[in-house]
């Protein structure tokens, strides 16, 4: 899912590849990236379910208006990950409902 | 509280402009924007820009932002982000909330350049992940680098459906096809013609019926629509799509402006903000300038961004009022010309059935989004000479002109206004170099050479996907709705940086497919 090449934009610069958990399951991305961008490289693309109806959500605007796309992120739910940098070591999860399952 | 002369809401084209003509006076500003980059929605595009040389026509969009960017800094304006604006009160002070605190600050003029959203669509299944505006995808393929899916259905044919589908094709994604629910092509006949060639289908007249998937999209199913908008039961048809991508228009952002009470008028789409000629809101010097105050583009966006900041400085009396009347006369004919055409905001989507010229529309460009092979003739910019010669299929009056400003030889001519339709001038003889197919920003104009010997032609067309074919290699020749017509063997690649990134792929074909092939694929024949 990685377009390291583009007929416009060129070769990717390189960055810092770090690694991240999600769900518990190990994971690497770039340094500085959205969450949610190393995310969907890695094909991950329900981010949370509701809390009503238990239907899962996604990236929907991918610039920090929707909150579709929130997860608990080192045990914080409610993070918008469209728009939070992807760390070293952080720990990305499934939200259910308002996180108050997170663990 | 911290003081400016000039405060900015928005970093985009508009909030940018406006800023860089305030601090050119001598104004001390400031802008801020509530994203983590500046530029707005410049960055994500990536295509060459319509209009004149004076709104920066064939420019990529990116490097507009970059030279935006670079100016406003140069001239010592001073950029916030990740600071949104949360509020405008009376006296204009603004409240911004930055990562370490909310903090207030004064401004003696204030532009509100906030954009627009985009508008949502609902329908069974619209909140699958999967389902995305087509604005998300452009930042994640453009920004983040990231396809956003597989195998995408285009929900909107308007100009950003046309734009980010074409790029989705640029990041190596497949489109199964443009879906609108209006009888005709929303967007330019040139965007749509650049899809239809490469096999996109359009499906005008449908809607979606259900977006299908329990946790992700697996499919789409779309369907006819009757006069009242009832999807016409039997003309159902599933596509296999991991991603929907919704493009339905965009609402301008005016929330800052209502909740500090300026006018508002509803203009029959949305809510928009009352604004004197110069952007100035009822607020006084208060302005409103972009997308914010009525949906455009971003050429006359940089304009408007331009005016208010010209009017603001005038205001605080940075300027004369005679140099701000040479300069707004400036700005104000650059808008005009923009804003003419037969996409022009005036026409509220009203669709003549003749050009200026009194030339046909293309009805098959509005309905299938390509031109018929039998209509391409007719057209000005169209005839047959020895050798070779641009083929310029742009049958619509829209603001552009790069194509005539491209030609070393004169041989392309955009006369009285530049929506007019480009004619080739059959008599300044074509010296086959390639820059107006390459500036185009349509990707209209192809250079055919009719008879190139052993009952052959030539046909050169712009390209702009990876990877580039290779000299000699065989594959297909795709006509304007995309069918394969003949085999072609690629003869000739050229790149330049004068083409800025547009590769010019040329391939051999029988000499009479020389005025149907418009595209070329690598394929095993059938
Ligand atoms: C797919 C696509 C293709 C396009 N193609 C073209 C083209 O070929 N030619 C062309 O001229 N135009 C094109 N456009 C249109 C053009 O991008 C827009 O018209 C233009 O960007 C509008 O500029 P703006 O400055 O008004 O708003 P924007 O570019 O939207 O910028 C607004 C800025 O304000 C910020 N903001 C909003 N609210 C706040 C707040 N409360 N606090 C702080 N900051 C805030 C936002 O973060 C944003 O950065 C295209 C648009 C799209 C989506
Ligand atoms: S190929 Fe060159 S000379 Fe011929 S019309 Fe185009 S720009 Fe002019
Ligand atoms: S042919 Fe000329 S006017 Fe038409 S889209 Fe191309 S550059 Fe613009
Ligand atoms: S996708 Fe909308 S806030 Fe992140």
């Amino acid at each position: 899912m990685r377009l390291t090449n583009h007929p416009i934009l060129g070769e990717a610069e390189a960055r810092r590849e770090v690694t991240f958990t999600f769900d518990g399951r190990a994971m690497t991305g770039f340094e500085g990236e959205p969450v949610a961008a190393a995310l969907k490289a890695a094909g991950v693309v329900v981010h949370r379910y509701t809390k009503k109806n238990r239907s899962p959500r996604g990236v929907f605007c991918a610039i920090g208006r929707c909150t579709d796309c929130v997860m608990t992120v080192n045990g914080r739910p409610n993070v918008r990950t469209c728009v939070t940098p992807l760390e070293d070591g952080m720990a990305v999860a499934t939200q259910y409902g308002a996180g108050e399952e997170a663990k | 509280m911290t003081r400016y002369d000039v405060i900015v809401v928005g970093a985009g084209p508009a909030g940018l402009s406006a800023a860089a003509e305030a601090a050119a006076a001598g104004a001390r500003v400031a802008v801020f924007d509530e994203n983590a980059k500046p530029g707005g929605q410049l960055f994500k595009q990536i295509h060459k820009f319509f209009g004149a040389k004076e709104h920066k026509a064939k420019i990529r969009g990116v490097n507009i932002g970059a030279e935006l960017l670079a100016e406003a800094e140069g001239l010592g304006v001073t950029v916030f982000l990740n600071a949104p604006v949360m509020g405008l009160y009376k006296d204009r002070e603004v409240l911004v909330r930055h990562a370490d605190a909310v903090r207030r600050y004064k401004g003696d003029a204030v532009v509100v350049a906030t954009g627009a959203s985009e508008n949502m669509l609902t329908f069974p299944g619209w909140t699958l992940p999967g389902v995305t505006g087509a604005g998300a995808a452009q930042t994640m393929m453009n920004i983040n680098r990231v396809k956003p899916g597989h195998r995408v259905l285009m929900l909107g044919s308007g100009n950003v459906g046309l734009v980010v589908g074409f790029q989705l094709l640029q990041a190596g994604c497949e489109l199964a096809a443009v879906v609108d629910a209006a009888p005709r092509v929303g967007g330019y006949g040139v965007h749509a013609a650049k899809l239809a060639r490469t096999g996109v289908p359009f499906y005008l007249s449908h809607t979606v019926v259900r977006a299908e998937g329990t946790d992700r999209v697996t499919g789409v199913v779309v369907g006819q629509v009757d006069d009242t908008w009832n999807v016409i039961p039997g003309t159902e048809k599933r596509f296999d799509v991991d991603t929907i991508c919704i493009a339905v228009g965009l609402s301008s952002s005016t929330q800052l402006l209502k909740m500090a009470g300026c006018a508002l008028r509803d203009d029959g789409a949305g809510w928009l903000p009352v604004c004197a000629d110069d952007g100035e809101t009822s607020m006084a010097r208060v302005y409103a300038a972009g997308d914010v105050s009525g949906i455009e583009e971003a050429s006359s966006a940089m304009i408007e961004g331009r005016i208010a900041g010209a009017a603001a400085v005038r205001k605080l009396g940075f300027v004369t009022e005679e140099a701000l009347a040479v300069r707004m006369a400036e700005l104000e004919s650059a808008l005009e010309s923009l804003r003419g055409g037969m996409f022009a905001p005036g026409r509220r989507g009203k669709i003549p059935d003749k050009t200026d010229e009194g030339l046909p529309i293309s009805a098959s460009l509005l309905s299938r989004g390509y031109l018929d092979d039998a209509e391409v003739d007719q057209y000005p910019g169209v005839k047959k000479t020895a050798g070779i010669r641009p083929v310029i299929e742009c049958t619509q009056n829209i603001p552009c002109n790069p194509c005539r400003d491209a030609c070393p030889k004169g041989c392309i001519k955009v006369e009285g206004g530049i929506v007019s339709l480009p004619v080739y001038d059959e008599k300044a003889g074509c010296a086959g170099c390639g820059l107006c197919v390459a500036a185009c920003s349509g990707q209209s104009i192809f250079l055919v050479d009719d008879d190139t010997g052993g009952g052959a032609a030539e046909v050169t067309i712009p390209y702009e996907f990876l990877p580039l074919p290779g000299e000699g290699e065989r594959g297909v020749a795709l006509s304007r709705s995309g069918a394969a017509l003949c085999p072609a063997e690629v003869v000739g690649v050229k790149q330049s940086p004068a083409y800025d990134k547009t590769a010019l792929v040329t391939f051999r074909v029988p000499q009479e497919f020389a005025m149907k092939a418009r595209f070329w694929r690598k394929e095993a024949v059938v």
